[in-house]
């Protein structure tokens, strides 16, 4: 026999459960611009059909559908698309910070302008020719020492503004590194949130949908292989559990855990990174592990700051982006300094006077391009001329010293110290076998803005094809998870008519006991 | 593929970005005319550009230092052109003087403008174009020539003026002036106090001895002036040598850097229409949704 009353009882969870699913489609609609929300669904399901197994079961045909409930609230979200975009973000975030050092420098270089370190040269050298010329004319020489001053300024700009791009740069590295540690310690503090709320059962959607914003953060910064681990307690078999994130080496492989099951209770382990003496990168480690070199730690946004800023690479060198221009910055205006003050000491002045130094003498190339300046301010002191006696109508010697930015190094006539020796060394030889030069001072400095320039165009698009790939992905993404108003205004609809329909069933329902509570045993009255 | 509104938008505004990135693009090349600004937009264009800058660079300030030879060998060339009228006069001063029917007054006459000539003489050799004597070598600043009213003293340097030309061709631009007046012990100078002390003594003196020697100074002007024109020659050569160069320097820069401008204003119209488009199918993507026909 079936109970008299469980018509109305099945209505009601109709009611209840469409009016649950109605509520749900509201919560899509507000979040349809939340970034991260993924579209949440009520999974309906039935109740337990009448009669339940048992000895003492009803005889009656079949069973009996009880109605509906609200089985669980589920996000719609692949975690394969996730696991896609997380991959492409990292990518992006390398080149994308590298495009944006390589970019800055570029910017800082400025060339080819009329304003670069290259129209400094050429004004330079149009200078000494017109003194070559004019040797006697003091408008000649004032211009010669102002082109001379505005080279070696350009030079010092030049470094000084790299040098502190660097340090801007340091505290990229440093905010980065503080950020990997906070976005931890959120991840850490949602799985800890997480842990409590689902083995209850239930799915804490919203704290899915925001820890997996968190982790879309962190990709950028670092490679990170994100895997489910399983709450304990009852939870629904559809329950995400808490995520282990570990950090990913340049191979894929494993190189530390930052997030998992064991740190719920308490700290995440930290990312740090220790510098030597002179301040370039040495190793960075993950919690108590062993500290890892730069070179193996893995993609990212950090190791880009990292790769601009310099570090030590293996083999115990000391690299980087910015260090690197800056050293060969120096190397080109050590050279220049060196080979000019040794064509200038052999000239003679309008006093003829020799064995002057026109830029300030420089004993290692170590920061020549922050040290050059010119050590005479009167104009006379120009050697210009190859005669000591009445030799004021003499310019051969600004000639040669003209030449000095446009012949070979290998032509070079200098002979310094060595800085490590301090024996005497021929400076050609000193520039090819331990600067590692060749041409002129002029297409040496061609060759680093070219090489700067093959840099970052690469850089820039590697960035835009990442870009592309993640706009790809990301729109896949936003297929599956994305809040469609439409779609949401039909099930509001669907819903809605559902409802009604239950409230129209408990009518039914209504005049039907109505007829058996007053209309039936009227007879005998 | 199930498709949302925010990611219609979404693309849109990607593509909006874009087509403004390019359009920024067209527009930084039509005022700079530049096809590159940075490295990164071609290196190689910019490599090649930094060396075909610096020869452009180089041959104009060649061609300056050009302009300051043709300073230095016209003037030189004047100088030493008065010079040989001077001497031209001489020799027929001296002719006249030496004609046995001229009076001792007479030549008392000639002897004061052969004076006049002299100093002229001497003032040529002492000729000095913005501030540099030209006929005393290296020594700028001195007269090579001094001549007090009574004896003239002599002092030349004899250094080279030299100006580049060209990479590593150097032109010298200066006439050596004891080459020309000669020096305290032969030359010019010493044949005319001779003159004038012959001159002076009377008693009807032969003179043919100076009329040979004169002309054989004034051929060394002549021959020193048709050197100066040789060089002048060799100088118009390298002239229209680097006005060539300047040409192809500038064409090849140019070739290399400067942009099509028909080209890119073609691309910025075309990117134009394209934007408009996009504009457009924006406008036309924001459609009302389902709520706009639900009462």
């Amino acid at each position: 026999m079936r109970p008299t009353f469980m018509g109305l009882e099945t209505a009601r969870r109709g009611m209840f459960t469409q009016q649950s699913a109605l509520y749900i489609t509201g919560h899509n609609i507000s979040n349809a611009n939340t970034p991260g929300f993924s579209r949440q669904r009520v999974n309906f399901q039935p109740t337990i059909p009448y009669p339940g197994n048992g000895i003492n079961r009803p005889y009656m045909p079949g069973q009996m559908g009880t109605g509906v409930e609200a089985g669980s609230i589920q996000r719609i979200r692949d975690s394969f698309i996730d696991a896609r975009y997380r991959s492409e973000s990292n990518q992006l975030g390398y080149y994308g910070a590298r495009s944006d050092a390589l970019t800055r420098m570029e910017d800082v270089m400025n060339e080819p302008t009329s304003e670069g370190l290259s129209a400094a040269m050429d004004n330079f050298w149009n200078s000494l020719q017109t003194l070559g010329t004019n040797p006697n004319v003091s408008g000649a020489r004032e211009s010669v020492l102002a082109q001379g001053n505005a080279m070696a300024d350009t030079f010092n700009y030049l470094s000084t503004t790299l040098n502190s791009i660097r340090n801007d740069l340091k505290q990229s590295i440093s905010v980065n590194v503080d950020k990997i540690n906070t976005l931890a310690y959120q991840i850490n503090e949602i799985n800890k949130q997480i842990g409590q709320v689902e083995p209850h059962g239930d799915l804490p959607n919203d704290l899915y949908d925001e820890r997996d914003r968190l982790v879309d953060e962190l990709s950028q910064l670092v490679n990170i292989k994100v895997t489910n681990q399983q709450s304990g307690g009852m939870p629904s078999p559809i329950a995400e559990g808490t995520y282990k994130i570990e950090i990913l080496d340049h191979s894929g492989k494993s190189m530390g855990t930052l997030v998992d099951k064991n740190t719920i209770g308490g700290e995440p382990n930290k990312i740090s990174y220790k510098m030597n003496n002179d301040g370039y990168v040495e190793s960075l480690s993950i919690g108590n592990g062993s500290p890892v070199k730069v070179e193996d730690f893995s993609k990212g946004a950090l190791r880009s700051d990292i790769e601009a800023y310099g570090y030590v690479d293996k083999s115990g060198k000391q690299v980087g982006t910015y260090p690197d221009m800056v050293d060969q910055l120096d190397k080109l205006a050590f050279a220049l300094v060196k080979e000019y003050n040794a064509i200038h000491r052999t000239g003679f002045d309008l006093n003829g006077n020799d064995n002057k130094d026109f830029f300030q003498d420089l004993s290692d190339y170590k920061g020549a391009a922050s040290k050059i300046s010119v050590a005479i301010s009167d104009p006379n002191e120009i050697a210009a001329s190859l005669i000591d006696t009445n030799g004021k109508g003499n310019g051969d010697n600004a000639y040669k010293l003209a030449d000095v930015l446009r012949k070979d190094l290998s032509e070079f006539v200098a002979v310094i110290k060595d800085p490590i020796t301090g024996n005497d060394i021929d400076l050609k030889d000193y520039t090819q076998t331990n600067l590692k030069m060749t041409g002129n001072i002029k297409s040496f400095y061609g060759g680093l803005i070219t090489s700067l320039g093959v840099k970052t165009r690469e850089a820039n698009t590697l960035t835009n094809n990442t870009l592309t790939l993640l706009d790809s992905v990301d729109r896949q993404r936003q297929s599956v998870s994305g809040v469609s108003l439409d779609e949401e205004m039909s099930n509001l609809i669907r819903f809605q008519h559902a409802y009604n329909a239950s409230a129209r069933n408990i009518t039914v329902l209504d005049e039907m006991l109505d007829k058996i509570i007053n209309g039936m045993g009227t007879v005998g009255r | 593929m199930r498709v949302t509104q925010s990611m219609l938008t979404n693309n849109m505004l990607r593509s909006l970005t874009n087509s403004y990135h390019k359009l920024g693009k067209y527009q930084e090349q039509l005022s700079s005319q530049k096809k590159i600004s940075r490295p990164s937009d071609d290196p190689v264009v910019v490599f090649k550009g930094i060396t075909y800058r610096t020869s452009v660079n180089d041959v104009s300030q060649y061609q300056k230092n050009m302009s300051e030879v043709n300073v230095w060998l016209e003037n030189t060339e004047d100088a030493l052109e008065k010079a040989g009228s001077s001497i031209h006069r001489l020799s027929e001063l001296i002719t006249q003087a030496n004609t046995g029917t001229v009076t001792d007054d007479d030549r008392k006459k000639i002897d004061d403008e052969i004076e006049e000539i002299k100093k002229q003489l001497v003032s040529v050799a002492n000729t000095k174009i913005s501030g540099k004597y030209i006929f005393n070598g290296t020594d700028i600043y001195n007269a090579p020539v001094k001549y007090d009213g009574t004896t003239i003293t002599t002092n030349y340097n004899n250094e080279a003026v030299n100006i580049e030309v060209s990479a590593g061709i150097q032109l010298q631009v200066n006439y050596l002036g004891s080459n020309v007046f000669g020096d305290g012990t032969n030359g010019m100078f010493v044949d005319l106090k001779a003159l004038q002390d012959e001159l002076k003594n009377g008693n009807d003196p032969d003179l043919g001895k100076f009329i040979d020697a004169f002309q054989g100074h004034l051929n060394t002007v002549t021959s020193a002036r048709s050197s100066i024109g040789a060089s002048m020659n060799r100088v118009d050569m390298i002239q229209n040598r680097l006005d060539s160069q300047e040409i192809i320097a500038t064409k090849t820069m140019s070739e290399n850097e400067d942009i099509d401008v028909e080209k890119v204003i073609l691309n910025l119209q075309i990117q134009q229409s394209i934007h408009r488009a996009a504009l457009s199918v924006g406008s036309s993507i924001i459609q009302p949704s389902l709520v706009d026909f639900l009462r």
